[in-house]
């Protein structure tokens, strides 16, 4: 025979957490204008101006041929992409909201449906501005901007989950940029850079994927709000204690 | 409406929470109980006070211990969403979207707080507003408006959905007299029915709103009561002379030019009538950190 308390406890639970899901749809339309008005639109901007200028540095008459240049460009384009993506997480009224019964998570999901499609917009044009004899093998490309654009969301996510730090896109950028200038130190046998040319340049496909699928977990992982301070602690920035 | 503190039911009991940072226990044990009305949370920096009202506010998890608030407990997500629907933050240093006006930032928090009607929600931000006495700016972007109006701002978010349990963090910190008096009203007005938990460094924010204090050092309780059984732990142990007293715990010269000395008072001194004060300064000291009832 089951405890009456439990069982009220229960039932109460379910309620909630169905009260919780109707609310979340309800919620959704009232939300999309000011999320969207939270969103770093000048980082953004100005990161993805950037990319296009450099794959438009392509058509210039005097840029090498072939697809190595085209490649390196297409890195670049993809590092000034996620860059921009580093300060998505940013939000100035995290203190302010951190409360409130519709949590984080999902506002960092409404963010990120949103940037999402206009970044695989920008990243298409990118791809159509380089021209054809320059332009690298398209599958494996676009796998090095995804998993570039996935390492930055996760460092947010990671800095965002261990910190209550409210604008981590700086930080963000900076690991991110690190962890560029650590894959160009790093030799292209064992490395993420491998050109087509090079006799390695599957093996540096399966390491992309690998950083992809690793980054992507770190994401799904984190972006949950904890109920207890787990294995890996947050650590205090607030003037007070 | 007066409150009881010993007739009134407890709507938040805690116990044992700690927490820690590295290798500093920002809480070490906490313990306490709330009912409604306003209970007023004193203590040195470092004493662990924002970690307290962030824990009490679900902002973050504690390593151990627990508590309830208006019967939700927090450690379940289905808890901590049915307590977060019943409560109000203003944090020690609350953060906005510069671009967004008054009105704009305090009807995103509304919408966060799940006021999904259009009409009634505005009608509720309108109304928050007005008891912060910002209607006349609301139409103001953020970036515009002085840190005093952010202030009220941010306690309008708070407010909005007339929560059951109301955590400000130093709330009348960077106000002008005329505003901390203001703050005093609203804050009075909101503890009538609701359980507020107000941290300070002013004592006389406490022995002006509050029925119940806690005194935080260390990250401990070191005091639990109402105001007047703290002052009257000061009862006989605050005393005036011409010369700092030596053996004083405390002691500060006065606009008098005599020395107001708070410990054990020398055989002969002259006496005086103790303040909130006095009793908060004794709580702090090792010796009188007992907790009454």
């Amino acid at each position: 025979m089951r405890d009456d308390g439990v069982e009220a406890k229960e039932m109460e639970a379910a309620q909630v957490t169905a009260d919780a899901r109707r609310d979340t749809a309800t919620l959704l339309r009232p939300l999309l204008v000011p999320v969207w008005r939270t969103l770093p639109r000048r980082a953004l901007t100005i990161a993805g101006a950037v990319g296009l200028l450099l794959a438009a540095s392509t058509r210039l008459p005097d840029h090498a041929p072939g697809a190595g240049p085209g490649l390196f460009v297409l890195r670049l384009t993809a590092l000034s992409g996620a860059l921009g993506l580093a300060f998505l997480l940013d939000d100035p009224a995290r203190n302010t909201s951190a409360t409130t019964p519709v949590a984080r998570p999902l506002r960092t999901v409404l963010r990120l449906a949103m940037a999402l499609p206009l970044t695989a917009l920008w990243w298409t044009t990118a791809l159509l501005l380089v021209p054809s004899p320059t332009r690298p093998p398209l599958l494996p490309v676009t796998l090095q901007a995804a998993a570039t654009t996935a390492a930055a969301l996760a460092l947010a996510t990671v800095a965002v989950r261990f910190t209550d730090s409210p604008e981590v896109g700086r930080s963000t950028a900076i690991c991110l940029l690190t962890g560029a200038a650590v894959a160009v130190l790093t030799p292209n046998r064992w490395g993420l850079l491998a050109t087509p040319a090079d006799p390695w340049w599957e093996p540096t496909q399966l390491r992309w994927a690998a950083v992809l699928g690793v980054t992507l977990a770190v994401c799904a992982l984190w972006t949950p709000e904890p109920l207890g301070q787990g294995l890996l602690r947050r650590t205090a920035t607030t003037s007070g204690r | 409406m007066t409150i009881d503190p010993l007739t009134e039911p407890s709507t938040l009991r805690a116990d044992g929470l700690a927490l820690r940072f590295g290798g500093t226990r920002a809480l070490d044990g906490v313990s306490l109980r709330l009912t409604r009305g306003v209970t007023g949370l004193l203590g040195p920096n470092g004493a662990g006070k924002t970690t307290l009202l962030r824990v009490l506010a679900t902002a973050v998890p504690a390593d151990d211990g627990r508590f309830t608030a208006l019967g939700h407990d927090p450690r379940t997500a289905a808890g901590r969403l049915a307590l977060r629907r019943e409560l109000g933050y203003l944090p020690q240093t609350p953060g906005f979207h510069p671009d967004f006006t008054a009105f704009e930032f305090v009807d995103y928090v509304a919408i966060l707080k799940e006021l999904t009607d259009r009409g009634a929600r505005h009608r509720e931000v309108r109304r928050v507003l007005d008891a912060v006495d910002l209607s006349d700016v609301r139409g103001k972007r953020l970036k515009r408006l002085s840190g005093g109006m952010r202030q009220r701002v941010a306690l309008a978010a708070a407010l909005v959905g007339d929560p059951g349990f109301l955590v400000l963090d130093e709330p009348t910190v960077g106000l002008d007299p005329e505003q901390r008096m203001r703050f005093r009203d609203l804050i009075a007005q909101a503890g009538e029915g609701r359980t507020v938990l107000l941290s300070t460094h002013q004592t006389e924010d406490v022995a002006m709103l509050c029925h119940r204090v806690v005194v935080l050092a260390g990250g401990r309780v070191r005091f639990e009561g109402t105001p007047a059984e703290l002052t009257a732990r000061a009862a006989g142990r605050v005393w005036s002379s011409a010369e700092r007293a030596p053996g004083a715990l405390a002691g500060w010269r006065t606009g008098m030019g005599t020395f107001r000395n708070i410990g054990a008072p020398p055989a002969g001194a002259d006496l005086l009538e103790p303040t909130l004060e006095d009793g908060y300064l004794l709580a702090l000291d090792g010796e009188s950190a007992e907790v009454t009832a």
